[in-house]
């Protein structure tokens, strides 16, 4: 599956991983193009609901980037996004969706080479899973 | 309580000093779903309810979250039928104080969730494409939970699901059986109102199963708080944000 270009969500908190990416792209530093970027002002706001429907749409694969632990602009916010992403890939996974497809990540607004890696490690991971079995059910 | 009327079983409530009539107690009627609506019609003095095990989780969930007010509910203990009890799968039958019946032993395991459990995710995912494409999205799930209290359901917003679709398509039940996971206290009503008979109720077992695994939680307990409203030390937030 060398040929299988993925297409990859990136929600990115606006305080610390936006700004990660920023830095990422100011540095120029090289990462595959299958990600778009979403910013978000703060990984809680990512509701379950929108990583939910982005896979059942067919959506390869979805990440949560968020400041580190104890960093939040909101001060518990990436403690809620932590409590609740094992549990969205729980029901991904229960439902027979590889929970690979969902990952979350902590990126702060210093570590461009950090969202590098995290970007290129999370799009190999999905090559090697292949396309979204949803792309193909219709309903 | 329910009631028998016409050869008909209904829920009734009873308010006067009237003849009670036949009351029912094999039906698994969630009486908690009435209570939520008849809550705000009676202001004040207190209010009998016939509660099996479930019901009364579902209160300890209703009153954690400030819906019901514990202090004017009084309990009727019913401990359910074997039957009863092999219909639901019930790992956790017996109510705190039995008034009627006699308790008996639980069923602890759901055939279809282990064999779920065994197969490959392609075909799992190929037996809930099946399920889910029955669903004609009537909300009858939803109404009928006694633990579903939201003012404004996520599933009746366009954005997640789309207008004028049925099937609703996958994520319709991937976002109810999120939104359930840390209050669903496996009565079943799901499962039994659903018109298409999809096995709804294996679904929550399964992710019941997931949630104690993760975070050892088990809803229905009065006392204990959500791990999703609380930090990763174990300190109490807020309850969660509606508007973002």
């Amino acid at each position: 599956m060398t040929d299988f270009r993925p297409t990859i969500l990136a929600f990115c908190c606006n305080w610390c991983s936006y700004a990660g990416a920023d830095l990422a792209g100011v540095s120029r530093l090289q990462m595959p193009p299958n990600v778009h970027v979403i910013r978000v002002m703060c990984s809680a706001s990512v509701k379950p609901e929108y990583v939910i429907k982005a896979l059942s749409q067919g959506i390869d694969g979805v990440l949560v980037l968020g400041c580190h632990i104890g960093d939040c602009h909101y001060m518990t916010g990436n403690h809620r996004t932590a409590k609740r992403m094992p549990l969205v890939q729980k029901v991904l996974k229960e439902t027979g969706i590889d929970e690979k497809r969902m990952k979350l990540d902590w990126v702060s607004a210093a570590e461009g080479e950090k969202f590098q890696k995290v970007i290129t490690d999370f799009v190999q991971d999905i090559q090697k899973l292949g396309p979204n079995p949803l792309r193909e059910v219709k309903f | 309580m329910m009631r028998e009327e016409h050869g008909n079983v209904a829920p009734a409530l009873i308010s006067k000093g009237e003849d009670v009539g036949e009351i029912r107690v094999d039906i698994p009627y969630q009486l908690i779903t009435i209570l939520e609506t008849i809550y705000s019609w009676v202001p004040k003095g207190k209010i009998a309810v016939i509660t099996r095990r479930c019901d009364e989780k579902a209160l300890a969930e209703l009153t954690k979250r400030n819906y019901i007010d514990e202090k004017r509910i009084i309990k009727i203990g019913l401990a359910c039928s074997k039957e009863q009890i092999a219909k639901c799968r019930c790992s956790d039958p017996v109510p705190s104080k039995v008034d009627i019946g006699e308790p008996n032993e639980p069923v602890p395991k759901d055939d279809l969730s282990e064999r779920l459990a065994k197969l490959s995710p392609e075909e799992r995912l190929k037996f809930w494409v099946k399920q889910f494409r029955k669903c004609n999205k009537c909300f009858a799930c939803t109404h009928n939970c006694p633990v579903c209290f939201c003012d404004d359901c996520v599933l009746e917003e366009r954005t997640f699901v789309p207008e004028q679709s049925i099937p609703p398509g996958l994520s319709f039940h991937m976002i109810r059986s999120y939104h359930m996971i840390d209050k669903c206290i496996e009565c079943g009503e799901c499962e039994r109102s659903c018109p298409a008979e999809i096995p709804l109720l294996t679904l929550r077992k399964m992710l019941a199963k997931d949630m104690k695994e993760v975070y050892g939680y088990v809803p229905g307990d009065p006392k204990a708080v959500s791990p999703l409203n609380t930090t990763l030390e174990g300190e109490t937030l807020e309850d969660e944000c509606d508007e973002c």
